[in-house]
């Protein structure tokens, strides 16, 4: 155990007499190598900071008299600061733009072409709404360098990176993880009050993104925005992933300050995971709890049988070791198939708030003494096998099933007390090499074992009349 | 029985075949693909089908209102699998049935027809799934180097014979005029007309007393009567479908249809240029082989930027003089969702062909497939245009252009549900473990 003995890191804020340089954030990521270059960037560890500790605030609380305190959608128990309900005002002004912009009636395709107005509306007015609902002297930060931008530049590209895309009738979880940057850049800013561990954080849950998912549900239903490059029906979700997160953690054992996020296990009268293959359960469930919030959401829109639409959620809600094993899993799947992945990640913007710079700690050495004092990005895995450069794309024995092979090796040991949940996925073995295609959807990856766009495998095994060129494209949209 | 055709009804019934049969099947499966040319010539009748995308059930579907292999010719224009729970069984069935009917059934290249796009919108998890392994997946991947990158269908008439059961109230007829050719029928699933379009009838001079209906009737590619929904057909279709296309350059009213998956490339003015692409290849970023697989008809003039990062759009006066070039009356795609099944553009110039109904479960749209029929107006002489550059020259005067084939449009909904069981839940990712 580490000696401050608490598992929780929080995203650390900015220090005003710290001079600070802000920067128009930049498209860093070209191509699938990038990726892995990310993995070991400070913006990486700071959003993966950021969404443990939200995560970690979710979970149901032990109170005193030994029963607990859980957080469901709509608790009277989070009051709202006065950030997060200017937040809040923010967000029905964006919805209110709905209402300006109505969908188009003509003869379309699947996504309304309006959604691109609705877009260019939002574009011309987003200086205006920021300035309306965030305080001035948070956008109004200024650089040390006079001739530098103001904090605004920043905060506008995620705020405007978070409502799908305009040109391609598309909403997805790189726009979400723009949303969850727009609001880890005001914590940086020091934009939330401080307050006890978890208050602040929950208030941004409940308060901010459970009506950000449900203001994107209602864009995807009226645009008919179409799942920007999903998995089909092999994906999690078309279109969101963070509700899962959130959700599971919700339901999941409650915990104390000084306590580990539980790996398993489940609150006492948790609803049954199977609940979200059953249309009256996902119903009555999806009021109060975000898993089953984003659950019914695609009961609203799909038709078909749920284990045929949906065929991961169902899996997945066969788990018999409860819904901290779920959030655990979801932590996981999160960072190997949202912040791994080349498609989702490409348009994430870099500027000074989340850095494109090297992360020290990513990559310490292993076995170093700093691994046990001070802060650090994460634990150190002892026999990780690091390299001090990123490790180029390679090939995974990828022709087994990622179940077959789950068990035998590529786990962790359990890890000391502050690992986390990228720790397990660090422990993955150096990449063998092969001449097949990975599975590049289901390994865990990290830096040591870079997630590979499609095509990066076809540097380690030339396709067929690929000529061993280096691909600079996305796997495109549609 | 055969191995084959046991196979053919273990997919037939969803159910599907081991991985050493599907290898021996994408081995038979080259061997005969290696053979087509890049353009496929396919003779009229035949059924144009566009996107499957893994909805077996509703491919089942589709062939209940299309009619049977091997009795309705069919050409299928890409997009068998990701993003739909049964990609395997729906392209294995459709392998099945190319390599025991090749003369029946025409498979074309989609832009998911590729190992980049299936390791990112589902079909390679899905493998992986079913059978544990990446072995199939590559086996199949394999077959996709091999098919063709599109078609051109030969000898269809312009004119189609009314279907005679319609649904009279709802029915929209553009002109019911006496002499009027019959040139677009839509029909529901149940074989009943819900709109027909006609034109004037065509008295070219030279050829005035070709009048089709008084020589040799339009053979009946029509629905029964009734409403049992399975169409009647008559005779013996034409078939040739892995006949080259070097037949020549007559007479004919009627231009050739080119089907491709997602539409035309700057780099490629006639349909030879298509010929001489090297295919056998994972499908490139870019070049004339990606954008015949990616590109997409848009209003615009000339060529614009494609939203995809891949392919180009391209205008009505590119289609326009592209069909004029190579002797052609109409361009047959699919690629893109249209909420109706599908969507004529540039004066009939172009026709996206969508055949997923409630595309991902959610789109609520209706599927469609499309059935040019048989040009016997030439007393059983199949009357062509080859789709070769410059050919049309000597055969249309001056003022005259190609007509364009009838178009029957079968349009449907997806399969009902209610058959489907619950399965039992897998193993989860290892994330969950």
């Amino acid at each position: 155990m580490n000696s401050d003995g608490r598992s929780v890191r929080n995203l650390s804020k900015s220090d005003a007499s710290i001079p600070h340089d802000f920067i128009a954030p930049g498209k860093k990521i070209h191509e699938s190598q990038d990726v892995s270059a990310f993995l070991v960037s400070k913006a990486y560890t700071d959003i993966m900071t950021f969404l443990l500790q939200l995560n970690r605030s979710m979970f149901p609380s032990k109170l005193p008299d030994g029963t607990s305190q859980s957080w469901p959608i709509g608790t009277d128990a989070v009051q709202f600061s006065a950030p997060i309900r200017q937040l809040q005002v923010l967000l029905s002004k964006v919805e209110d733009l709905i209402q300006e912009v109505p969908p188009d009636n003509g003869p379309r395709r699947f996504g309304n072409i309006s959604f691109r107005r609705w877009h260019e509306v939002l574009a011309e007015r987003a200086s205006d709404l920021l300035r309306e609902c965030l305080p001035a002297e948070l956008l109004d930060t200024p650089s040390a360098d006079p001739a530098g931008p103001t904090a605004e530049a920043e905060l506008k590209a995620y705020f405007l990176g978070s409502w799908g895309s305009g040109q391609r009738l598309d909403y997805g979880t790189g726009h979400e993880l723009s949303f969850l940057a727009f609001l880890a850049a005001i914590w940086k800013l020091n934009g939330f009050p401080q307050s006890e561990s978890g208050v602040e954080e929950r208030a941004i849950v409940l308060g901010v993104i459970e009506p950000y998912l449900e203001l994107i549900r209602a864009l995807i239903k009226t645009y008919t925005l179409e799942p920007a490059g999903s998995h089909g029906v092999w994906g999690l979700d078309d279109s969101s992933f963070i509700p899962y997160i959130f959700g599971s953690a919700q339901l999941s054992p409650a915990i104390n300050e000084a306590d580990l996020i539980p790996e398993e296990g489940s609150l006492p009268g948790a609803p049954d995971p199977g609940g979200v293959a059953k249309a009256n359960a996902v119903e009555r469930e999806r009021k109060t709890n975000m898993y089953f919030s984003a659950v019914g959401f695609i009961y609203d829109v799909k038709k078909g049988p749920f284990w045929e639409h949906s065929p991961m959620l169902y899996d997945i809600s066969g788990i018999r070791a409860g819904w901290g094993k779920i959030n655990k899993g979801m932590v996981k799947m999160y960072n190997a198939e949202v912040l791994s992945k080349f498609p989702v990640v490409q348009h994430f913007p870099f500027g000074s708030l989340f850095s494109w710079e090297r992360d020290p700690n990513a990559v310490a050495a292993p076995t170093t003494v700093h691994a046990t004092s001070g802060p650090q990005a994460r634990p150190v895995v002892p026999d990780g096998g690091v390299s001090s450069t990123p490790a180029r794309p390679t090939v995974d024995a990828g022709t087994k099933a990622p179940w077959a092979t789950a068990g035998a090796g590529s786990r962790a040991p359990p890890m000391g007390p502050t690992a986390a949940p990228w720790a397990a996925a660090r422990r993955d073995g150096p990449p063998a090499s092969s001449s097949t295609l990975p599975d590049t959807s289901r390994m865990p990856p990290g830096p040591m074992a870079p997630t590979r766009a499609p095509w990066a495998a076809s540097q380690a095994a030339p396709l067929p009349g690929d000529g061993g060129q280096v691909p600079t494209k996305a796997p495109w949209a549609k | 029985m055969s191995d084959l055709d046991r196979a053919i009804e273990q997919l037939r019934a969803c159910r599907l075949i081991p991985e050493s049969q599907v290898r021996e099947l994408c081995y038979k499966a080259r061997e005969l693909l290696i053979e087509e040319g890049n353009v496929v010539s396919v003779d009229a009748p035949v059924t144009i089908c566009g996107d499957i995308h893994g909805q077996f059930h509703d491919l089942m579907e589709l062939f209940r209102v299309g009619g049977d292999v091997p009795d309705t010719n069919y050409l299928f224009m890409g997009d068998f699998v990701d993003r739909g729970f049964y990609s395997l069984e729906s392209f294995l069935l459709l392998l099945c049935l190319k390599v025991r009917y090749p003369d029946r059934i025409t498979l074309i290249r989609g832009n998911h027809e590729s190992r980049q796009i299936t390791t990112v919108y589902g079909f390679y998890d899905e493998c992986i799934r079913k059978y544990g392994s990446a072995n199939v997946w590559r086996y199949c991947c394999e077959v996709f180097d091999y098919l063709a990158l599109g078609a051109i269908v030969l000898g269809a008439s312009s004119e189609l014979e009314p279907t005679g059961s319609s649904m009279n109230d709802t029915t929209q007829s553009t002109m019911p005029i006496d002499d009027g050719e019959l040139e677009t029928e839509v029909l529901n699933s149940h074989g009943e007309v819900t709109s027909t379009s006609y034109r004037p009838r065509f008295r070219p001079s030279s050829v005035a007393s070709n009048d089709s209906r008084n020589i040799s009737p339009p053979r009946d590619i029509s629905a029964a009567s009734g409403s049992t929904g399975t169409p009647t057909r008559t005779g013996v279709p034409g078939t040739g479908a892995s006949a080259d296309g070097n037949g020549s350059a007559t007479t004919s009213r009627t231009g050739a249809v080119l089907c491709v998956h997602g539409g035309l490339s700057p780099l490629i003015d006639s349909v030879d240029k298509i010929r001489l692409i090297d295919r056998k290849q994972e499908v490139p970023h870019e070049g004339a082989m990606c954008d015949l697989l990616w590109s997409d008809p848009d209003e615009i003039e000339g060529w614009g930027l494609s939203p995809r990062g891949a392919g180009f759009l391209f205008g009505g006066d590119i289609v326009k003089q592209f069909n004029h070039l190579n002797g052609l009356s109409l361009v047959a795609r699919a690629h893109q969702l249209v909420m109706e099944g599908y969507k004529e553009m540039f004066d009939g110039g172009i026709v996206t062909v969508w055949s997923a109904p409630n595309y991902c479960y959610r789109c609520g749209n209706v599927a469609a497939i499309l059935e040019l029929g048989e040009d016997t107006s030439n007393g059983g002489t199949i009357a062509r245009s080859n789709g070769e550059y410059g050919r049309s020259n000597g055969v249309l005067g001056e003022g005259n252009t190609v007509v364009s084939p009838g178009r029957r449009y079968r349009v449907f909904e997806a399969a009902a549900q209610d058959t489907r069981g619950m399965p039992a839940k897998k193993p989860v990712a290892d994330y969950f473990l």
